[in-house]
């Protein structure tokens, strides 16, 4: 089976950028993937795709094909062209409403893409991270007004229309399914596991010599914000508590020059180090160094890979009181202390819990950890080339019955 | 939980009962290696649990069994685990059957 999936891909700093690298390092090993072909956004002057030169036996080659740019109105048509000329088995598209644009023009046409490449008679299938129905548009920096959200809302409802022209749709949270099977009568979306990064070894729980560090991880100036935090860490640390915030990542795409204002805005406060973008190979430190980790987030748009990895090194974590992670902590057997978003005293006292209970990190540490254990991307990975069979097989019995008259054969 | 092996002629059948997760899908594994036909019927008849850790087990045995020219058919699902394979759309992965005998049956056939 050859394979293209559209998605960021590092060192491409666009959302979603890790899952795919953890995703597609599995997906090579899988032997009856013959060939993985990311079709990828063009990076900024100055950075390049690493080259597919050290192959290993038994993983398949990968090319690299940068075809689309974050924020351009014509990606639809290039990714189209691109997987016409490649012609793969089939397209995966790794995404979530925002990954093709911030602006609303640029994010509804990069999503046209799915639909006109199974057009173009390629079996599609779509990993959406959010659902348009659940996201907080005023939080992720959408819908300034009412009259402007619910014009979104609108067109969020054509694009996952046009999504689910898709083959075959999946989501990472079972309550998704059901609004999607609800709202579009859709038969075809389904339920597939996150999956857990690494096969990491069984974690330290004891902290690092020196301060206790709170760490927060991701992309941040959307529906990530880190002033709360920051006014929390300022708390905790008033009330004598030996403490370093580590602020781990860069700026949302959305929100360039985010990260500088908050530090400047604290620079007079000791113990907070940003540090900028984590590289793959040091992601194992950040996390290990770090007795809390933090979400500090005014909405979600999805399941969080950040969690997962959270609970991969056995951490300890604070997440705000928000619908989806909640439901996620539940059904994947997660625990973490929670907090009331945009509220530093809530942040700080859900900091405190941790902080001063050694034995309740420790715990929460392990839960997390065994939760994290349960499925390896590697078995998600397997699951994705079932469907990407069954998909196959049904496209190949499509085209050798003749198309009903004036629209698409059935699913 | 419970795991209950038996042969019916060329087929080899997996019963399994209670829950059905992370913490049996290691011994479900083990069987496989263990089994020497790639003609496997697990019935689900008394599972009234069953989470991602399983469904990637039995994925992982249908795979196995298909690779060696047989295959994995499950049978007497409850309402709770045929919605779960209906929400991962895993119902369309597999064969599935109302009863074992039906699914020995389809080895024959």
């Amino acid at each position: 089976m050859r394979i293209a999936i559209v998605t960021p891909y590092p060192p491409s700093a666009g959302s979603l950028n890790e899952y795919a690298f953890h995703f597609i390092r599995f997906l090579r090993q899988k032997p009856e993937v013959r060939e993985v072909i990311i079709l990828a956004d063009e990076l900024p002057p100055g950075q390049a795709y690493p080259a597919d030169t050290e192959r290993q036996p038994g993983v398949a080659p990968l090319r690299i094909v940068p075809c689309w740019r974050f924020g351009a109105l014509t990606n639809s048509l290039r990714i189209v062209r691109a997987a016409r000329d490649l012609a793969p088995d089939i397209v995966l598209f790794n995404i979530q409403f925002a990954s093709f644009g911030s602006a609303k023009p640029a994010a509804a046409l990069g999503l046209l893409a799915p639909a006109l490449i199974r057009l173009a008679g390629i079996p599609v299938i779509v990993l959406l991270h959010n659902i348009m129905e659940t996201v907080d548009l005023k939080s992720a920096g959408f819908g300034a007004n009412p009259l402007a959200e619910r014009i979104i809302r609108a067109f969020g409802s054509i694009t996952t229309r046009l999504l689910l022209r898709a083959d075959l749709l999946a989501v990472t949270i079972p309550r998704y399914v059901e609004i999607l099977e609800a709202k579009y009568g859709a038969m075809h979306v389904l339920l597939a596991p996150h999956g857990s990064f690494d096969e990491a070894p069984p974690p330290s729980f004891e902290p690092p010599p020196g301060p206790l560090q709170i760490m927060t991880f991701g992309k941040f100036g959307t529906y990530k914000k880190i002033e709360p935090l920051v006014a929390a860490f300022r708390q905790l640390t008033a009330a004598g508590r030996d403490l370093e915030l580590v602020i781990a990542g860069t700026d949302s795409p959305n929100a360039p020059g985010y990260l500088e204002g908050v530090r400047q805005s604290c620079a007079d406060l000791p113990g907070v180090r940003f540090t900028g973008y984590v590289a793959e190979e040091d992601v194992p430190r950040i996390f290990g160094d770090a007795s809390v980790v933090v979400f500090p987030y005014t909405s979600t748009t999805g399941s969080s890979g950040v969690l997962h990895q959270a609970g991969n090194y056995g951490r300890s974590v604070v997440l705000p009181r928000l619908g989806d992670l909640a439901e996620l902590i539940a059904e994947e057997g997660y625990t973490g202390e929670f907090f009331e978003p945009d509220d530093p005293q809530s942040l700080a006292d859900a900091l405190a819990r941790l902080l001063d209970d050694p034995a309740l990190r420790r715990s929460m540490g392990t839960q997390n950890y065994l939760a994290a254990c349960g499925l390896p991307m590697t078995e998600v990975v397997e699951w994705y080339l079932l469907h990407a069979q069954n998909v196959l097989k049904t496209s190949a019995a499509r085209r050798q019955v003749p198309a009903s008259p004036g629209g698409m054969a059935p699913r | 939980m419970a795991l209950i092996t038996r042969g019916s002629g060329s087929v080899a059948v997996l019963e399994i009962a209670g829950r059905f997760d992370a913490h049996v899908a290691p011994d479900v594994l083990a069987w496989y290696k263990q089994t020497p036909s790639s003609a496997v019927v697990v019935n689900l008849a008394g599972v009234n649990f069953i989470d991602s850790s399983a469904l990637a087990a039995l994925a992982g045995g249908m795979k196995r069994c298909r690779q060696r020219g047989g295959d994995l058919k499950l049978c007497g699902l409850q309402q709770p685990v045929r919605i779960i394979f209906e929400l991962t759309r895993m119902e369309r992965a597999f064969d599935i059957f109302a009863t074992e005998a039906e699914a020995v049956a389809s080895f024959t056939i």
